[in-house]
């Protein structure tokens, strides 16, 4: 029962991460191949606070202000930066932190953050990281259909003529950047709760891939693909320690076929299946 | 006519399926966390190879009381948090007794996990202390880092008889756990420490580190590291004209740092567990049947896994492997087990005391350089 | 002598950087991909380079192989990889090339054993190369030469020959060089061909500098390459130099001198950064 409980959390967490991803990258047309920071961050912030004493309440919102600040900064970044530039910075941001992260000694250094106290129960985890997964995706679907989706779209479109209608691009870059990275920090404390232990390594750059390739996998701009995705991905390695010796083979060829073959994602495959069946109907 | 072939086929499947299944009830399984992919993949492939070797010679000797070992291994990337889950993993599939092969990382966060669900967990070759220091279902039968850091310290102070240490350590639990034993022995051996650098487990390129030694001019050189960055380092230290003598640690113990190294590697001198010069006939049948079985000279990971299945294996023969709290307590009640690293008796803190092996690498090959055999220096402290 | 070691430290690890960032600034000014993947065919070539070595004891033989598996290798990723999608979003060669990576770099460690291969017999490794007093192994010195050598026959092709001159015309206006007759696939067969030669190379050198050769030595080589780009300015070849130079000086002396602070990989992220910040388009690179 554990361990079910414990892959169904970390699912739900993935897909809090893949959601908020999918708000920067498909909302905004901007590669981030850094979001495994803004999960460390909040994760780390969380964790000094309820080591030091704070409740957890307070240690969960400090997790997520501070990795939304962070957040909001990448975005006043972005400002700058064009499109492939972006993703390069965002590696590096993911590379700096993980580095001063292993380094200063009030940051736990390379032993990370221990003996986090842990105020919930296994199953109230559960439904606290479902809850929020839940609740991001209903967010980010009305975002989708509501006038910020649209100006959103417009920014991943053509950005000089969303300039032209008058959209208030940099405002709206920075707040996907604030909700996907405050999601990203919420998910980290629950997660530094859950395990007690942090370290470094768990928010390396390994970690912002495998959140871009639930992303890519599930569908970029689609949530509930982007969702399924971060399932499917969570799923995978458990069914995988079959054929666990050829994992990493898999994972990458899996990336690679999707790119190839279907870049839609399964929310792509999913759309030209129906698409062929309509097609499929009205010629009958 | 295909009906009942396949009614046959059915029935004879099944009948397999209860067979095996009833072999497997009649087996001894305990799990093994081993990294067989990620940076410690090398150290991992020959952990689980001592480990094999291990539970092969016990089925082979009939096994523990008639029942066949079983070993289950699961793969944690070297990562920390994959170790919770693969924790549960084996916690929800009934497996009673785990032994970690993997890092002091990956260990410290299963730890945590079994201790909370009581089910016994060895480290065998993980040396950081805040891993036995998860509960008393937590064991380690390797040296602790400040132990070795502490042998390290009157190897360089007695033995070799040098005062000025540079040390170069590896960034993570591994290193600092190491260096933070040499520090703390390092005052009252009456060594100087002259300068400290570090460096990163995927480093192989040296170059600024060793332009800093060799401004230090230290006496003697202290490294932590695993092979893949020792051997390169070692063989930049000598190329650039450093002749000060290295000492390394267990993580150098592989065929491979010689490899790497090569002429570099001669007169490297490591604080180890196994002594290929050696008349123990334990530790002299285990070098000899690995190389047999697996045509690689032995190395002190592989010693280390092989030990830890041993006293396993023991505690399971006295108390059987149902009971968890009278496992634990057998395996803490471990003195002078006769095992591949050496004789070995745990303290009332579940760390183990055993004498430190000296190697010194001539002519490409790991020889005995001293043995330190010092209950006092190098008793692990007591918690 | 201390500080003109670290000097020499950082323009060897410059040139190393160089090569690689060079191939990888090539193929980002003609197709504006982020060629991640170059790290494959890196690793690829110190395989090839170190299986020949051991097999035959001709290092000559070694570079060629290094040559030759990562040429076609590389042309290979171009082929089948790059060229179905890239009229698709900047986001798919990417996460495509990303996926090679990861893959091929586990089927080396399913290949080749995790433990990673020495070369029984590596001769340049020990023998040591002086001049003002400062002291480098012959591998080093190939190493810098070679990049050298590469830079400067790699300006003389851009400016002087019909393919360099076809190429810089395709980067900067693709549909009017075709009109003007050049071949858009042999120049970007030849782009590919220089750029994994490069590479192939490089790996083959610094396989021989560790007297080392893992399935993942690639991966932060190429990681730093595509920082390096991006710091000298994406499409700016003479950029590109300055920053792998940059690069590699900054390593050197942050390694000894930020060390209490954060770790080597994150120095040379963060002074990127930095100037990213002051100079969005990079070192040298076009403005908007």
């Amino acid at each position: 029962m554990d361990y079910y409980l414990s892959v169904a959390t970390f699912a739900a967490l993935h897909i809090i991460l893949a959601v908020g991803l999918n708000l920067v990258m498909g909302f905004c047309g901007q590669v981030s191949l850094g979001h495994a920071a803004f999960y460390g961050v909040g994760a780390y912030a969380s964790a000094m606070l309820s080591v030091a004493g704070w409740p957890f309440p307070v240690a969960m919102l400090g997790g997520m202000l501070a990795a939304g600040l962070l957040g909001v900064i990448t975005g006043l970044a972005a400002l700058r930066f064009r499109e492939d530039f972006l993703a390069i910075a965002t590696m590096a941001i993911g590379f700096i932190f993980v580095g001063t992260a292993r380094k200063l000694a009030w940051l736990g250094g390379e032993m990370g953050i221990s003996k986090i106290p842990s105020p919930l129960s296994k199953h109230e985890y559960a439904w606290l990281a479902m809850a929020a997964a839940v609740l991001l995706i209903i967010f980010s679907l009305h975002v989708r259909r509501s006038w910020m989706g649209r100006a959103f779209s417009g920014v991943a479109q053509d950005e000089v003529q969303a300039q032209t209608i008058g959209i208030d691009i940099a405002g709206y870059k920075i707040a996907a950047f604030f909700l996907a990275t405050a999601s990203a920090g919420f998910a980290g404390g629950l997660y530094a709760h859950m395990t007690q232990l942090i370290v470094p390594d768990a928010f390396g750059f390994v970690v912002s891939i495998s959140i871009l390739a639930m992303v890519v996998i599930g569908g970029v701009g689609s949530t509930l693909g982007v969702a399924t995705g971060a399932v499917v991905l969570t799923l995978l390695p458990e069914v995988f320690r079959i054929i666990n010796d050829y994992k990493l083979l898999v994972y990458g060829g899996m990336l690679l076929g999707v790119m190839m073959f279907s870049p839609q994602g399964l929310a792509g495959l999913l759309s030209q299946c129906v698409q062929a069946m309509r097609r499929r109907k009205e010629a009958a | 006519m295909k009906t009942l072939f396949t009614r046959r086929l059915l029935i004879a499947t099944a009948a397999l399926a209860c067979l095996s299944g009833y072999a497997q009830a009649q087996n001894i399984r305990i799990g093994f966390q081993v990294p067989l992919t990620g940076p410690a993949a090398s150290d991992g492939k020959t952990a689980l190879q001592g480990a094999q070797l291990a539970v092969e010679q016990i089925n082979a000797a009939g096994g523990i009381k008639g029942r066949s070992l079983e070993l289950v291994a699961l793969d944690d990337q070297t990562q920390p948090a994959q170790a919770v889950p693969i924790a549960n993993k084996f916690i929800g599939d009934g497996i009673k007794a785990v032994i970690s092969g993997s890092y002091s990382g990956p260990t410290r966060a299963a730890a945590g996990v079994f201790q909370e669900a009581k089910i016994p967990y060895i480290s065998a070759y993980a040396i950081h202390p805040d891993i036995v220091r998860a509960g008393n279902y937590v064991f380690r039968t390797s040296f602790m880092g400040e132990v070795q850091g502490r042998a390290a310290a009157k190897l360089i102070a007695d033995i070799m008889k040098k005062k000025r240490v540079t040390m170069i350590n590896v960034n993570n639990d591994f290193g600092q756990a190491l260096s933070a034993g040499m520090k703390e022995a390092a005052p009252k051996m009456g060594l100087q420490l002259v300068s400290e650098y570090n460096f990163g487990m995927g480093d192989r390129q040296f170059g600024s580190i060793v332009a800093s030694v060799k401004k230090d001019d230290p006496e003697v050189i202290y490294v932590s590291g695993y092979f893949f960055n020792g051997g390169p380092l070692v063989a930049q230290l000598r190329a650039a004209g450093v002749t000060a003598p290295i000492v390394g640690t267990e993580g150098f113990d592989t065929v491979n740092f010689v490899q790497i190294a090569k002429e570099a590697a001669e007169g490297v001198i490591i604080t180890t567990s196994l002594d290929r010069d050696t008349t123990d006939p334990t530790m002299r049948k285990f070098i000899d049947d690995y190389k047999k079985r697996f045509n690689v000279g032995a190395e002190m990971v592989a010693a280390s896994t092989h030990t830890a299945v041993n006293v396993l294996a023991e505690a399971i023969r006295k108390v059987g492997i149902d009971d968890s709290a009278k496992l634990r307590d057998a395996i803490g009640a471990t003195k002078n087990l006769s095992s591949a690293v050496g004789t070995i008796t745990f303290n009332n803190s579940r760390e183990v005391y055993k004498a430190a092996q000296i190697q010194v690498i001539k002519g490409g090959e790991f020889k005995r350089f001293a043995v330190i055999d010092d209950p006092v220096l190098l008793a692990p402290p007591n918690y | 002598m201390y500080y003109l070691d670290l000097l020499m430290i950082g323009l060897v690890w410059g040139c190393t950087y160089a090569m690689m960032a060079l191939g990888l600034t090539l193929v980002y000014g003609l197709l504006r991909i982020l060629h991640v993947a170059q790290a494959t065919v890196f690793t690829l070539g110190a395989y090839a380079g170190l299986l020949v070595a051991n097999a035959t004891g001709s290092l000559a033989l070694a570079f060629v192989a290094a040559i030759v598996s990562s040429c076609v290798v590389g042309v290979l990723i171009y082929r089948w990889v790059y060229e179905p999608v890239l009229d698709k979003p900047p986001f798919v060669p990417l996460v495509a090339s990303i996926g090679l990576l990861i893959a091929m770099e586990d089927g080396f460690r399913l290949i080749f054993g995790p433990y990673g291969l020495s070369f029984t017999s590596n001769p340049w490794f020990a023998t040591m190369v002086g001049f003002g007093g400062i002291q480098i192994n012959l591998v080093q010195a190939v190493l810098v030469i070679t990049a050298v050598v590469s830079i400067g026959v790699l300006g003389w092709v851009a400016s002087s020959t019909r393919l360099g001159v076809g190429l810089r015309a395709t980067v900067t206006d693709p549909a009017m060089a075709e009109s003007f007759g050049v071949n858009r696939v042999q120049v970007r067969t030849a782009t590919f061909l220089v750029a994994s030669a490069l590479a192939g190379v490089s790996g083959l050198l610094v396989g021989m500098l560790n007297n080392l050769v893992e399935p993942g030595m690639g991966g932060l080589i190429a990681y730093k390459g595509l920082a390096i780009i991006v710091l000298g300015g994406l499409g700016s070849v003479s950029g590109t130099l300055l920053a792998s130079v940059l690069f590699g000086l900054i390593e050197s002396f942050g390694t000894v001198m930020l060390d209490q602070v954060m770790d080597r990989d994150a120095v040379a992220f963060l002074f990127m950064l930095l100037m990213l910040l002051i100079r969005p388009q990079g070192l040298l690179g076009k403005g908007r």
